[in-house]
């Protein structure tokens, strides 16, 4: 099975503070440090792990600035085969439709029987997976957290539902799905794998490569711009738990308990 | 809190700026490591260390191992991480791709190490143990011995550790009685009792490959007489199978004040007379070949020492930046005044200088000692070879002895900052410290370290190491007279420099004299002070650096400050020019006084009779 993951590089949360620009219009991006978006993580490694028992191949492919060849080289040490980068300043300022419209273009270049997405990314609004498979003309399924190839027609797919239940689907290939975390623990990397990638070229494609004009990308086709970021005043109905740590822990479970958290 | 274990920022600087360690991939033993794949391989090593490694330093720290029926169970979450370091191949980093090595520079190891034992001191052990005794076996083995043991040491397939120490035999390693005696078929009976084996059994390994120091009977007395052999806890078949269990006898593991997941083990050898060894290195060349891996475990200690300082100086930062606490000293009498942040109070900011500057300055000693190391791997001169071994040998007993003591104070100092939180285990500051206490006993003592460098590194090669050393110092100290704003610092770690090269010919020529006993009596003391001057160095170094970079980002001029508080790099270097300006002008003056009271040599020490202790 031929699969490619649309993977991002967001700022890390782990290892920055993140804070809003004086003017609003951003949060402050000098010096943060970038990883992989998690959500993609994790849908890298169901496709690795999908490759490994069925056979096939897997394609990592972002869409960023130069830098983002650093995440797609993480990745490729982790296990994928191979690494797309699509790179232009036309792409700078594109919406979500913008990113699909570029994703698309360069996934119909080549025959992948099932695209994966992150869920969501740390800076996102979880929508490129659903424009990316209309676009396509593809069957699509969000939030998944189970996959089972078994052949190379159809995959059950699972998601969770409400009330914690799980749902499964069969889907025909090829197929968009969205990859939500939990669906497996995604593997480290290792040193042997980082210097088996450490001078594979990674091909860069732009706008012209991609048979993409000015209409459709890039932020003056965007119909969707962000106005202001804020951090939110602090509301009321916080309860700050009293007593022992293991007191503390008590009421904790009590109180998940009785607002249906866990059971 | 944005950084833990080890500050990116400052891993970074000393990997790319101070040591340009991309550089070394022009050759072609290191060409696969460009700065992309060296940055991987470091976040690669702070995201498994962070996210498996450091939830399981307070679970192990708690639940300890535990000893039953000659079984050592290690804490359980070791198991899992365990697999982790194995299967991202982190035990042999720097070693020979042949034998299973990542074959990567030896600088790229320590930045990697750096978060990995800082996330757990006592589980790296396990692992660091394999590739010390890995390391003999590679250095010293038959061809026969290496394909029998090496790539599943340097796996981490089977575990490692070092038998060196007895009852009676600790730092005078050769009153040892462990014995063996040669049987027909070439190995050894091997017959003995040792003890403080770090992970001597566990159950994380199916094979643990004991080297073992043992007198060959009838060899001569003394370190002289030593030989070292190959004890596997389960035999090992010449065809690289596993046998039937060798009689290494598990008979109790020790109780510590920190290090609790690492078992701490006594072994029994040939208890029921069956324990066989190989013979590693040739009789009574045991000593010899142990200090390979003694002189590699103390510059690991040395690291562990860093690792202990660096989180507890950054836990402390964090601490002080978020504890609010008492008014700013110039509000105190104002009623109305708003408490403030502890790190806006003076005595509190003396502390975290002190910590800052000396976790640098051991970063980057740390880091150049490796730098020796791969410039001794890459350079085709015998000369410079000569050199940077010389400068690494020179200064292991300060990696060993000054930066384990140092790192200790910095762990006090992190409790100091936390106050009565920082007394109790809910917070992780204690732990480091306990954890950090034993790096100033084992591999040698730091009594021991400065008596090899008093008696052994200062001749060595007719002192040339030492000239190299002050070289090096020199040209920095040169650099730094030519940079607007530090010249003053480079000219007070000049005159320190010079009032050491006065006592280092003062306590030299005194150990030669009748007035030994007092020169040894302030060994220590001269360590500490070169290790100070050497401190020194390496801040001056960082800010040779920093300076320039920092006038390009924010200039000269009155906005230089505001510039500095928007601009992280600007804060950055500007960090590392307060680093050096404290420690030279701040704390360099004490090392004077020290070395004053060097060169008065008081007889004090000697002098006394022991009735006079008292007690």
């Amino acid at each position: 099975m031929d699969i490619l993951v649309c993977i991002k590089r967001v700022p890390d949360t782990a290892e920055n503070e993140i804070s809003v620009n004086s003017s609003g219009s951003d949060i402050e991006r000098d010096d943060l440090v970038y990883s992989v978006n998690e959500w993609d993580n994790y849908a890298v490694e169901e496709a690795i792990q999908i490759r490994d028992k069925v056979g096939g191949s897997v394609t990592v492919v972002a869409v960023g600035d130069s830098e983002s060849e650093d995440v797609l080289r993480r990745e490729m040490a982790m296990g994928a085969d191979k690494g797309i980068l699509l790179s232009d300043d036309a792409f700078e300022g594109s919406d979500g439709k913008g990113l699909a419209t570029i994703l698309k273009a360069e996934i119909a270049k080549g025959k992948y029987d099932l695209i994966l997405t992150g869920a969501q990314a740390d800076d996102g609004a979880g929508q490129v997976g659903g424009m990316l498979a209309a676009m396509l003309d593809l069957p699509f399924a969000s939030l998944v957290n189970l996959i089972e190839a078994s052949d190379d027609k159809k995959i059950k797919i699972g998601r969770e539902i409400a009330g914690g239940q799980q749902e499964i689907s069969e889907i025909d290939l090829p197929c968009v799905l969205s990859i939500q975390t939990g669906i497996n623990e995604p593997r480290y990397v290792g040193i042997r794998g980082i210097r088996k990638v450490a001078s594979v070229e990674i091909p860069v494609r732009g706008a012209s490569d991609l048979g993409l004009n000015q209409d459709s990308i890039g932020a003056a086709a965007a119909k969707v711009s962000r106005v202001d970021y804020f951090t939110p005043v602090l509301g009321k109905g916080a309860e700050i738990l009293e007593g022992s740590i293991d007191e503390k822990v008590d009421k904790l479970v009590e109180l998940l308990k009785s607002k249906g958290g866990i059971k | 809190m944005a950084q833990l274990l080890a500050d990116r920022r400052d891993v970074d600087f000393v990997l790319h700026e101070q040591f340009q360690i991309a550089d070394l991939s022009k050759h072609e033993k290191y060409a696969e490591f460009n700065k992309k794949t060296i940055d991987l391989i470091v976040s690669e090593a702070r995201n498994l260390a962070i996210k498996e490694i450091l939830p399981t330093r307070p679970l192990g720290d708690k639940e300890g191992c535990k000893f039953e029926n000659g079984k050592v169970k290690v804490p359980e979450s070791y198991h899992k991480i365990y697999g982790l370091i194995k299967e991202g191949e982190w035990i042999a980093m720097s070693d020979d791709p042949e034998y299973g090595g990542q074959g990567m520079p030896h600088t790229v190891a320590a930045a990697a190490t750096d978060y990995l034992v800082a996330a757990n001191h006592s589980f790296s052990m396990y692992g660091g143990l394999c590739h010390g005794a890995g390391k003999l076996v590679e250095e010293f083995g038959t061809d026969k011995q290496i394909k029998m043991f090496l790539k599943k040491m340097y796996s981490g397939e089977w575990s490692g550790t070092m038998l060196l120490t007895e009852a009676e035999a600790g730092t005078d390693v050769g009153a040892l009685t462990t014995s063996a005696k040669k049987n027909e078929d070439g190995t050894y009976s091997i017959t003995g009792n040792k003890i403080f084996i770090s992970g001597g059994e566990q159950n994380l390994t199916e094979n643990i490959i004991h080297p073992v120091l043992a007198r060959i009977e009838g060899a001569p007395a003394g370190t002289a007489g030593i030989s070292l052999f190959i004890v596997p806890k389960i035999w090992v078949n010449d065809d690289g199978t596993l046998g039937e269990p060798n009689d290494v006898v598990c008979t109790g593991i020790e109780e510590k004040m920190g290090l609790h997941g690492n078992a701490t083990c006594s072994l029994a050898l040939g208890g029921k007379g069956k324990c066989r060894g190989l013979l590693l290195g040739g009789e009574n060349k045991g000593i010899k070949v142990m200090f390979l891996m003694m002189n590699d475990a103390r510059l690991q200690v040395g690291l562990q020492g860093l690792t202990c300082a660096s989180p507890s100086y950054l836990y402390a930062l964090d601490y002080a930046k978020q504890r609010v606490q008492g008014k700013h000293l110039l509000k105190a009498m104002d009623e109305s005044a708003p408490g403030v942040p502890i790190i806006q109070h003076p005595d509190v900011r003396r502390q975290l200088m002190i910590m800052k500057s000396y976790v640098e300055g051991m970063r980057s000693l740390v880091y150049f000692i490796s730098y020796c190391f791969d410039m001794v791997s890459i350079t085709e001169s015998d000369e410079e070879k000569a050199k940077y071994q010389g400068l690494a040998d020179l200064l292991t007993p300060i990696v060993k002895g000054y930066i384990t003591d140092k790192a200790f104070e910095i762990c006090s100092h992190a409790i100091q900052i936390y106050g009565g939180y920082g007394y109790v285990t809910e917070y992780p500051v204690e732990q480091y410290m306990r954890d950090c206490r034993i790096t100033m006993i084992y591999e040698g003592t730091n009594g021991i370290q400065a008596m090899d460098l008093l008696g052994r590194k200062l001749g060595m090669n007719k002192g040339k190491p030492v000239k190299d050393l002050v070289g090096e110092i020199l040209k920095t100290i040169a650099s730094a007279k030519g940079i607007q704003g530090i010249e003053s610092l480079a000219e007070n770690l000049e005159k320190a420099l010079n009032k050491l090269g006065e006592v280092t010919k003062h306590i030299g020529a005194s150990a030669r004299s009748p007035k030994v006993l007092s020169a040894f009596a302030f060994a220590h003391p001269f360590m500490e002070v070169t290790g100070d001057v050497v401190m020194a160095w390496m801040l001056l170094w960082r800010a040779v650096i920093a300076a320039p970079k920092l006038e390009k980002l924010a200039g000269t001029g009155p906005e230089r400050r505001a510039k500095i508080e928007k601009d992280k790099n600007a804060a950055f270097y500007e960090g590392q020019l307060k680093s050096a300006e404290f420690f030279i002008n701040a704390l360099l003056p004490v090392t004077s006084g020290k070395m004053d009271a060097i060169f008065g040599l008081s007889s004090s020490v000697v002098d006394i009779p022991e009735a006079s202790f008292g007690g």
